[in-house]
């Protein structure tokens, strides 16, 4: 029997020269000689590895070769040859296509992964480490996050403060405001202390941040029919501050920053999959967070005696009047089914108790009347 | 031109006939396009995590379609071997994150730590960029010898945020003398076996043919900004402030501050002459770097020259402009039906929340296959074709000394393509 011979080029990984060579193909190994008939090396078929060139040139190295010797074959005859030899070897690419397939299998899976942390890992997280996070710091967040938060809200110009209550004819509004706090923080029973203030917003709404900070805008005070209407929103905002949510939601908005911001990496329109996902996750947080709120509110209106299930109503009113467009990414649930839920937690009540004096509450009213808008 | 050959993908390499140089891309398109186009879909699919293999994949098709003087390159990186380097990367920069994240909130200090945190993810970015540098070249493998790369990536990072500096304060007009520095910096650095690189490119040269397109884009941008100094901006503030109820802000702004209105047409003209003529000149721009970049490259004894010609890479950005309003074209018509078919299931009243979400998702969808679509589009054909160009138009000199060179240098380590995929600094 003869052994198949075909000629190739050779580098043997010290100099960069090429050398004209003959191949042998012997039984156990791939045999390199000389144009003399000296022979170069032997590489045996199973350290064969085929390498990275251009379609009409067969390249192939030696696994665990100390330099980076290289064998070229034009002869494609040849090449099949070697390739029925070698074990590692598969010019048809078939090898290579499952090799891949293994790879985007693993990687939809480590995609899946990260969404799922995502969806579950980051709010279970922030949940465990929102209650740890020492009180000091969180007031240091507050303070920080309360400048941002001013500064994006406060649209109004310079010559007129953000807060209401300030000027001389909205002092009796500010007394009856701090009247109201003291009775609800009082029911509220909790450790953080709060720093209310009604600001100079047109929209029916009312935040509250981390370290205590809430604000409630004009809008929602103009819209409120009564106390209990006004006084209900700012006790689902207390039960934000007590369940320390606003440390939670930066929290939470670090830790996706963190998942989908650094491990997503580079590739383009990544940015607008990063700000989608931290959208809709983060409405999709604020859900539970949001349900928790309006039951530590309507137990804080029933210490006081006050009417609970004012909340609910108060929201379904503003919510009629509110366009309904994307409301996934307003951060409050559906008003129907959150009026519902506290109606199921809150008994129908006569009003026995009066926040405040109606005098009060007129002046109240006017608490932001001390400049146009 | 980009009409000849929109029927199909598989056009003919661009630039076959000018063959002058002992360089050839044997590339083709077809191969490249769908390369490509199959790793734009997996990033979506995979959130990205697919980005290690299309690198990959990327630089072995131009590497080993590369032959100079007769062999071609190799490219003999793994996509797991990044992978790896992202990860210790990832590793690394937790700590460096969580102390900028815990000092944001202290007010007394945010802005400091702001400007640090961007001071140090640049120069942790730019020392990434040059490690990256280090093991692309260790796995570049030529006729069985790699090349490698000596120096410290601090030393480099401490350059180039120096010469950004200067750029910035001489608005460009130090870029020429940046590019020369950095490059002479780079290819001393830079190993073919035991060939020591250097780079011979004059900084006063580049400066020289960059100075009409900096003149013709900078002088109408200067005159833009300075135009607009000239409006007394508190009175215009004070307008804007009372017009709110009023309504009759146009008016007044024309009477109590005469020279508003023909500001802002100056601005709006002189910007706007400049944007097209940064965007005219961009390829011109690249080709005068390009060749001089090339020619300004030495190893040893070898030489390097560059005819690349402006028109070529003008009919290579054309070309992209046309693949381009194609694509824009089928994205309209895209986002016509997807939004019709949303319509017609989930009907008109918006009130269903699911609507809301399949809104936005729809709407997310449409952005990143748009700009996956452009980013595959502009690689395929204006990279591509810039990459080929430059090959072709590429003479070597004294090519005799590439048979006798020794082999030295160690593989590098993958983490610096790591770093730089973390930071968003990766290239190529």
């Amino acid at each position: 029997m003869t052994i198949p011979t075909g000629n190739a080029l050779y580098f043997d990984g010290v100099t960069s020269a090429r050398h004209k060579v003959t191949v042998e193909l012997a039984p156990h190994a791939l045999v390199i000689r000389a144009a003399d008939g000296s022979m170069i090396e032997e590489w045996p078929y199973p350290r064969l590895k085929h390498l990275s060139a251009p379609d009409h040139v067969f390249r192939i190295g030696l696994r665990r070769h100390p330099l980076l010797a290289r064998l070229e074959i034009g002869d494609t005859a040849f090449a099949h040859e070697i390739d029925l030899l070698a074990p590692d070897i598969d010019r048809t690419g078939a090898s290579a296509r499952r090799d891949r397939r293994q790879a985007i299998v693993w990687a939809c899976l480590a995609a899946v992964a990260l969404v799922l942390s995502a969806i579950y890992g980051v709010p279970h997280i922030a949940d465990r480490l929102g209650p740890v996070v020492p009180r000091g710091f969180e007031q240091r967040v507050g303070v920080a996050t309360n400048a941002q938060v001013r500064a994006m809200l406060d649209k109004g110009p310079a010559s007129r403060p953000f807060e209401c209550g300030v000027a001389d004819v909205e002092k009796a509004g500010q007394a009856a405001l701090n009247k109201l706090i003291a009775q609800l923080e009082a029911a509220a029973d909790i450790r953080t202390p709060l720093t209310v203030a009604v600001v100079r917003r047109a929209e029916a709404n009312a935040i509250a941040l981390p370290g205590g900070y809430v604000y409630v805008f004009q809008g929602l005070i103009d819209k409120a029919d009564n106390v209990d209407e006004l006084a209900a929103v700012i006790a689902h905002e207390i039960g934000h501050v007590a369940n320390r949510d606003g440390m939670r939601a930066v929290l939470q908005g670090a830790g996706l920053s963190f998942l989908f911001g650094m491990m997503l990496g580079d590739f383009v329109g990544g940015g607008a999959v990063v700000l989608a996902a931290k959208t809709i996750l983060q409405s999709a947080y604020s859900r539970d967070v949001e349900s928790a709120a309006d039951r530590f509110g309507v137990r804080v209106m029933l210490t006081l005696g006050a009417d609970a299930r004012a909340l609910g109503r108060f929201l379904e009113r503003i919510a009629g009047k509110a366009p309904e467009s994307f409301g996934v990414l307003l951060e409050h649930p559906a008003a129907k089914e959150r009026a519902a839920a506290i109606n199921a937690i809150a008994p129908p009540q006569s009003r026995g108790v009066r926040l405040l004096e109606p005098a009060e509450w007129a002046a109240l009213k006017r608490i932001c009347a001390g400049y146009r808008t | 031109m980009a009409s000849g050959d929109a029927g199909g993908l598989a056009a003919a390499p661009l630039g076959v006939d000018q063959q002058t140089g002992n360089i050839r891309f044997l590339g083709h398109d077809a191969a490249y396009w769908r390369l490509l186009a199959r790793g734009a879909v997996l990033l979506m699919i995979t959130l990205g995590i697919y980005r290690f293999w299309l690198a990959t994949d990327i630089r072995r098709f131009l590497w080993a379609n590369t032959e100079v003087d007769g062999d071609s390159l190799e490219y003999s990186g793994t996509a797991i071997e990044i992978l790896l380097g992202f990860l210790v990367a990832v590793a690394l920069l937790v700590p460096l994150y969580t102390v900028f994240f815990l000092s944001a909130f202290n007010v007394a200090t945010a802005g400091l730590m702001t400007g640090l945190a961007i001071l140090t993810v640049a120069f942790v970015g730019q020392y990434a960029v040059w490690r990256a540098r280090g093991y692309r070249l260790t796995r570049t493998v030529f006729r069985g010898l790699r090349f490698h790369q000596t120096g410290s990536g601090l030393h480099y990072a401490v350059c180039v945020l120096f010469w950004w500096g200067m750029m910035a304060l001489t608005l460009g007009l130090a870029y020429p003398f940046a590019q020369a520095s950095l490059e002479r910096f780079k290819l001393r650095h830079t190993f073919y076996g035991e060939l020591a690189g250097r780079f011979e490119g004059s900084g006063f040269a580049l400066f020289m043919r960059g100075l009409p397109m900096w003149f013709v884009v900078m002088a109408p941008t200067l005159l833009s900004l300075s135009a607009l100094l000239t409006v007394d901006w508190t009175r215009v503030g004070r307008i804007f402030e009372r017009g709110r109820d009023t309504g009759d802000i146009l008016t007044r702004l024309g009477t109590e501050v005469p020279e508003f209105y023909a500001t802002i047409g100056l601005f709006i003209v002189s910007f706007g002459f400049a944007a097209v003529a940064a965007a005219l000149f961009f390829p011109a721009f690249q080709t005068v770097v390009m060749r001089w970049w090339v020619s300004g490259l030495r190893f040893a004894d070898i030489g390097f020259s560059s005819r690349l010609r402006m028109r070529d890479v003008y009919r290579a950005y054309l070309r992209f402009i046309g693949y381009l309003l194609l694509f824009a074209l089928v994205m309209i018509v895209a986002a016509f039906v997807t939004f019709a078919v949303i319509g017609a299931v989930f009907g008109t009243s918006g009130q269903s929340k699911v609507a809301e979400i399949a809104i936005i998702l729809a709407m997310v969808g449409l952005y990143v296959v748009s700009a996956l679509g452009l980013s595959t589009i502009y690689q395929a054909t204006a990279k591509l074709a810039l990459w080929r160009l430059t090959m072709q138009s590429t003479e070597l000199s004294g090519v005799a000394a590439l048979d006798h060179v020794k082999a030295i240098g160690a593989p590098a380590s993958p983490l610096g393509e790591g770093l730089a995929d973390a930071l968003n600094v990766g290239g190529l």
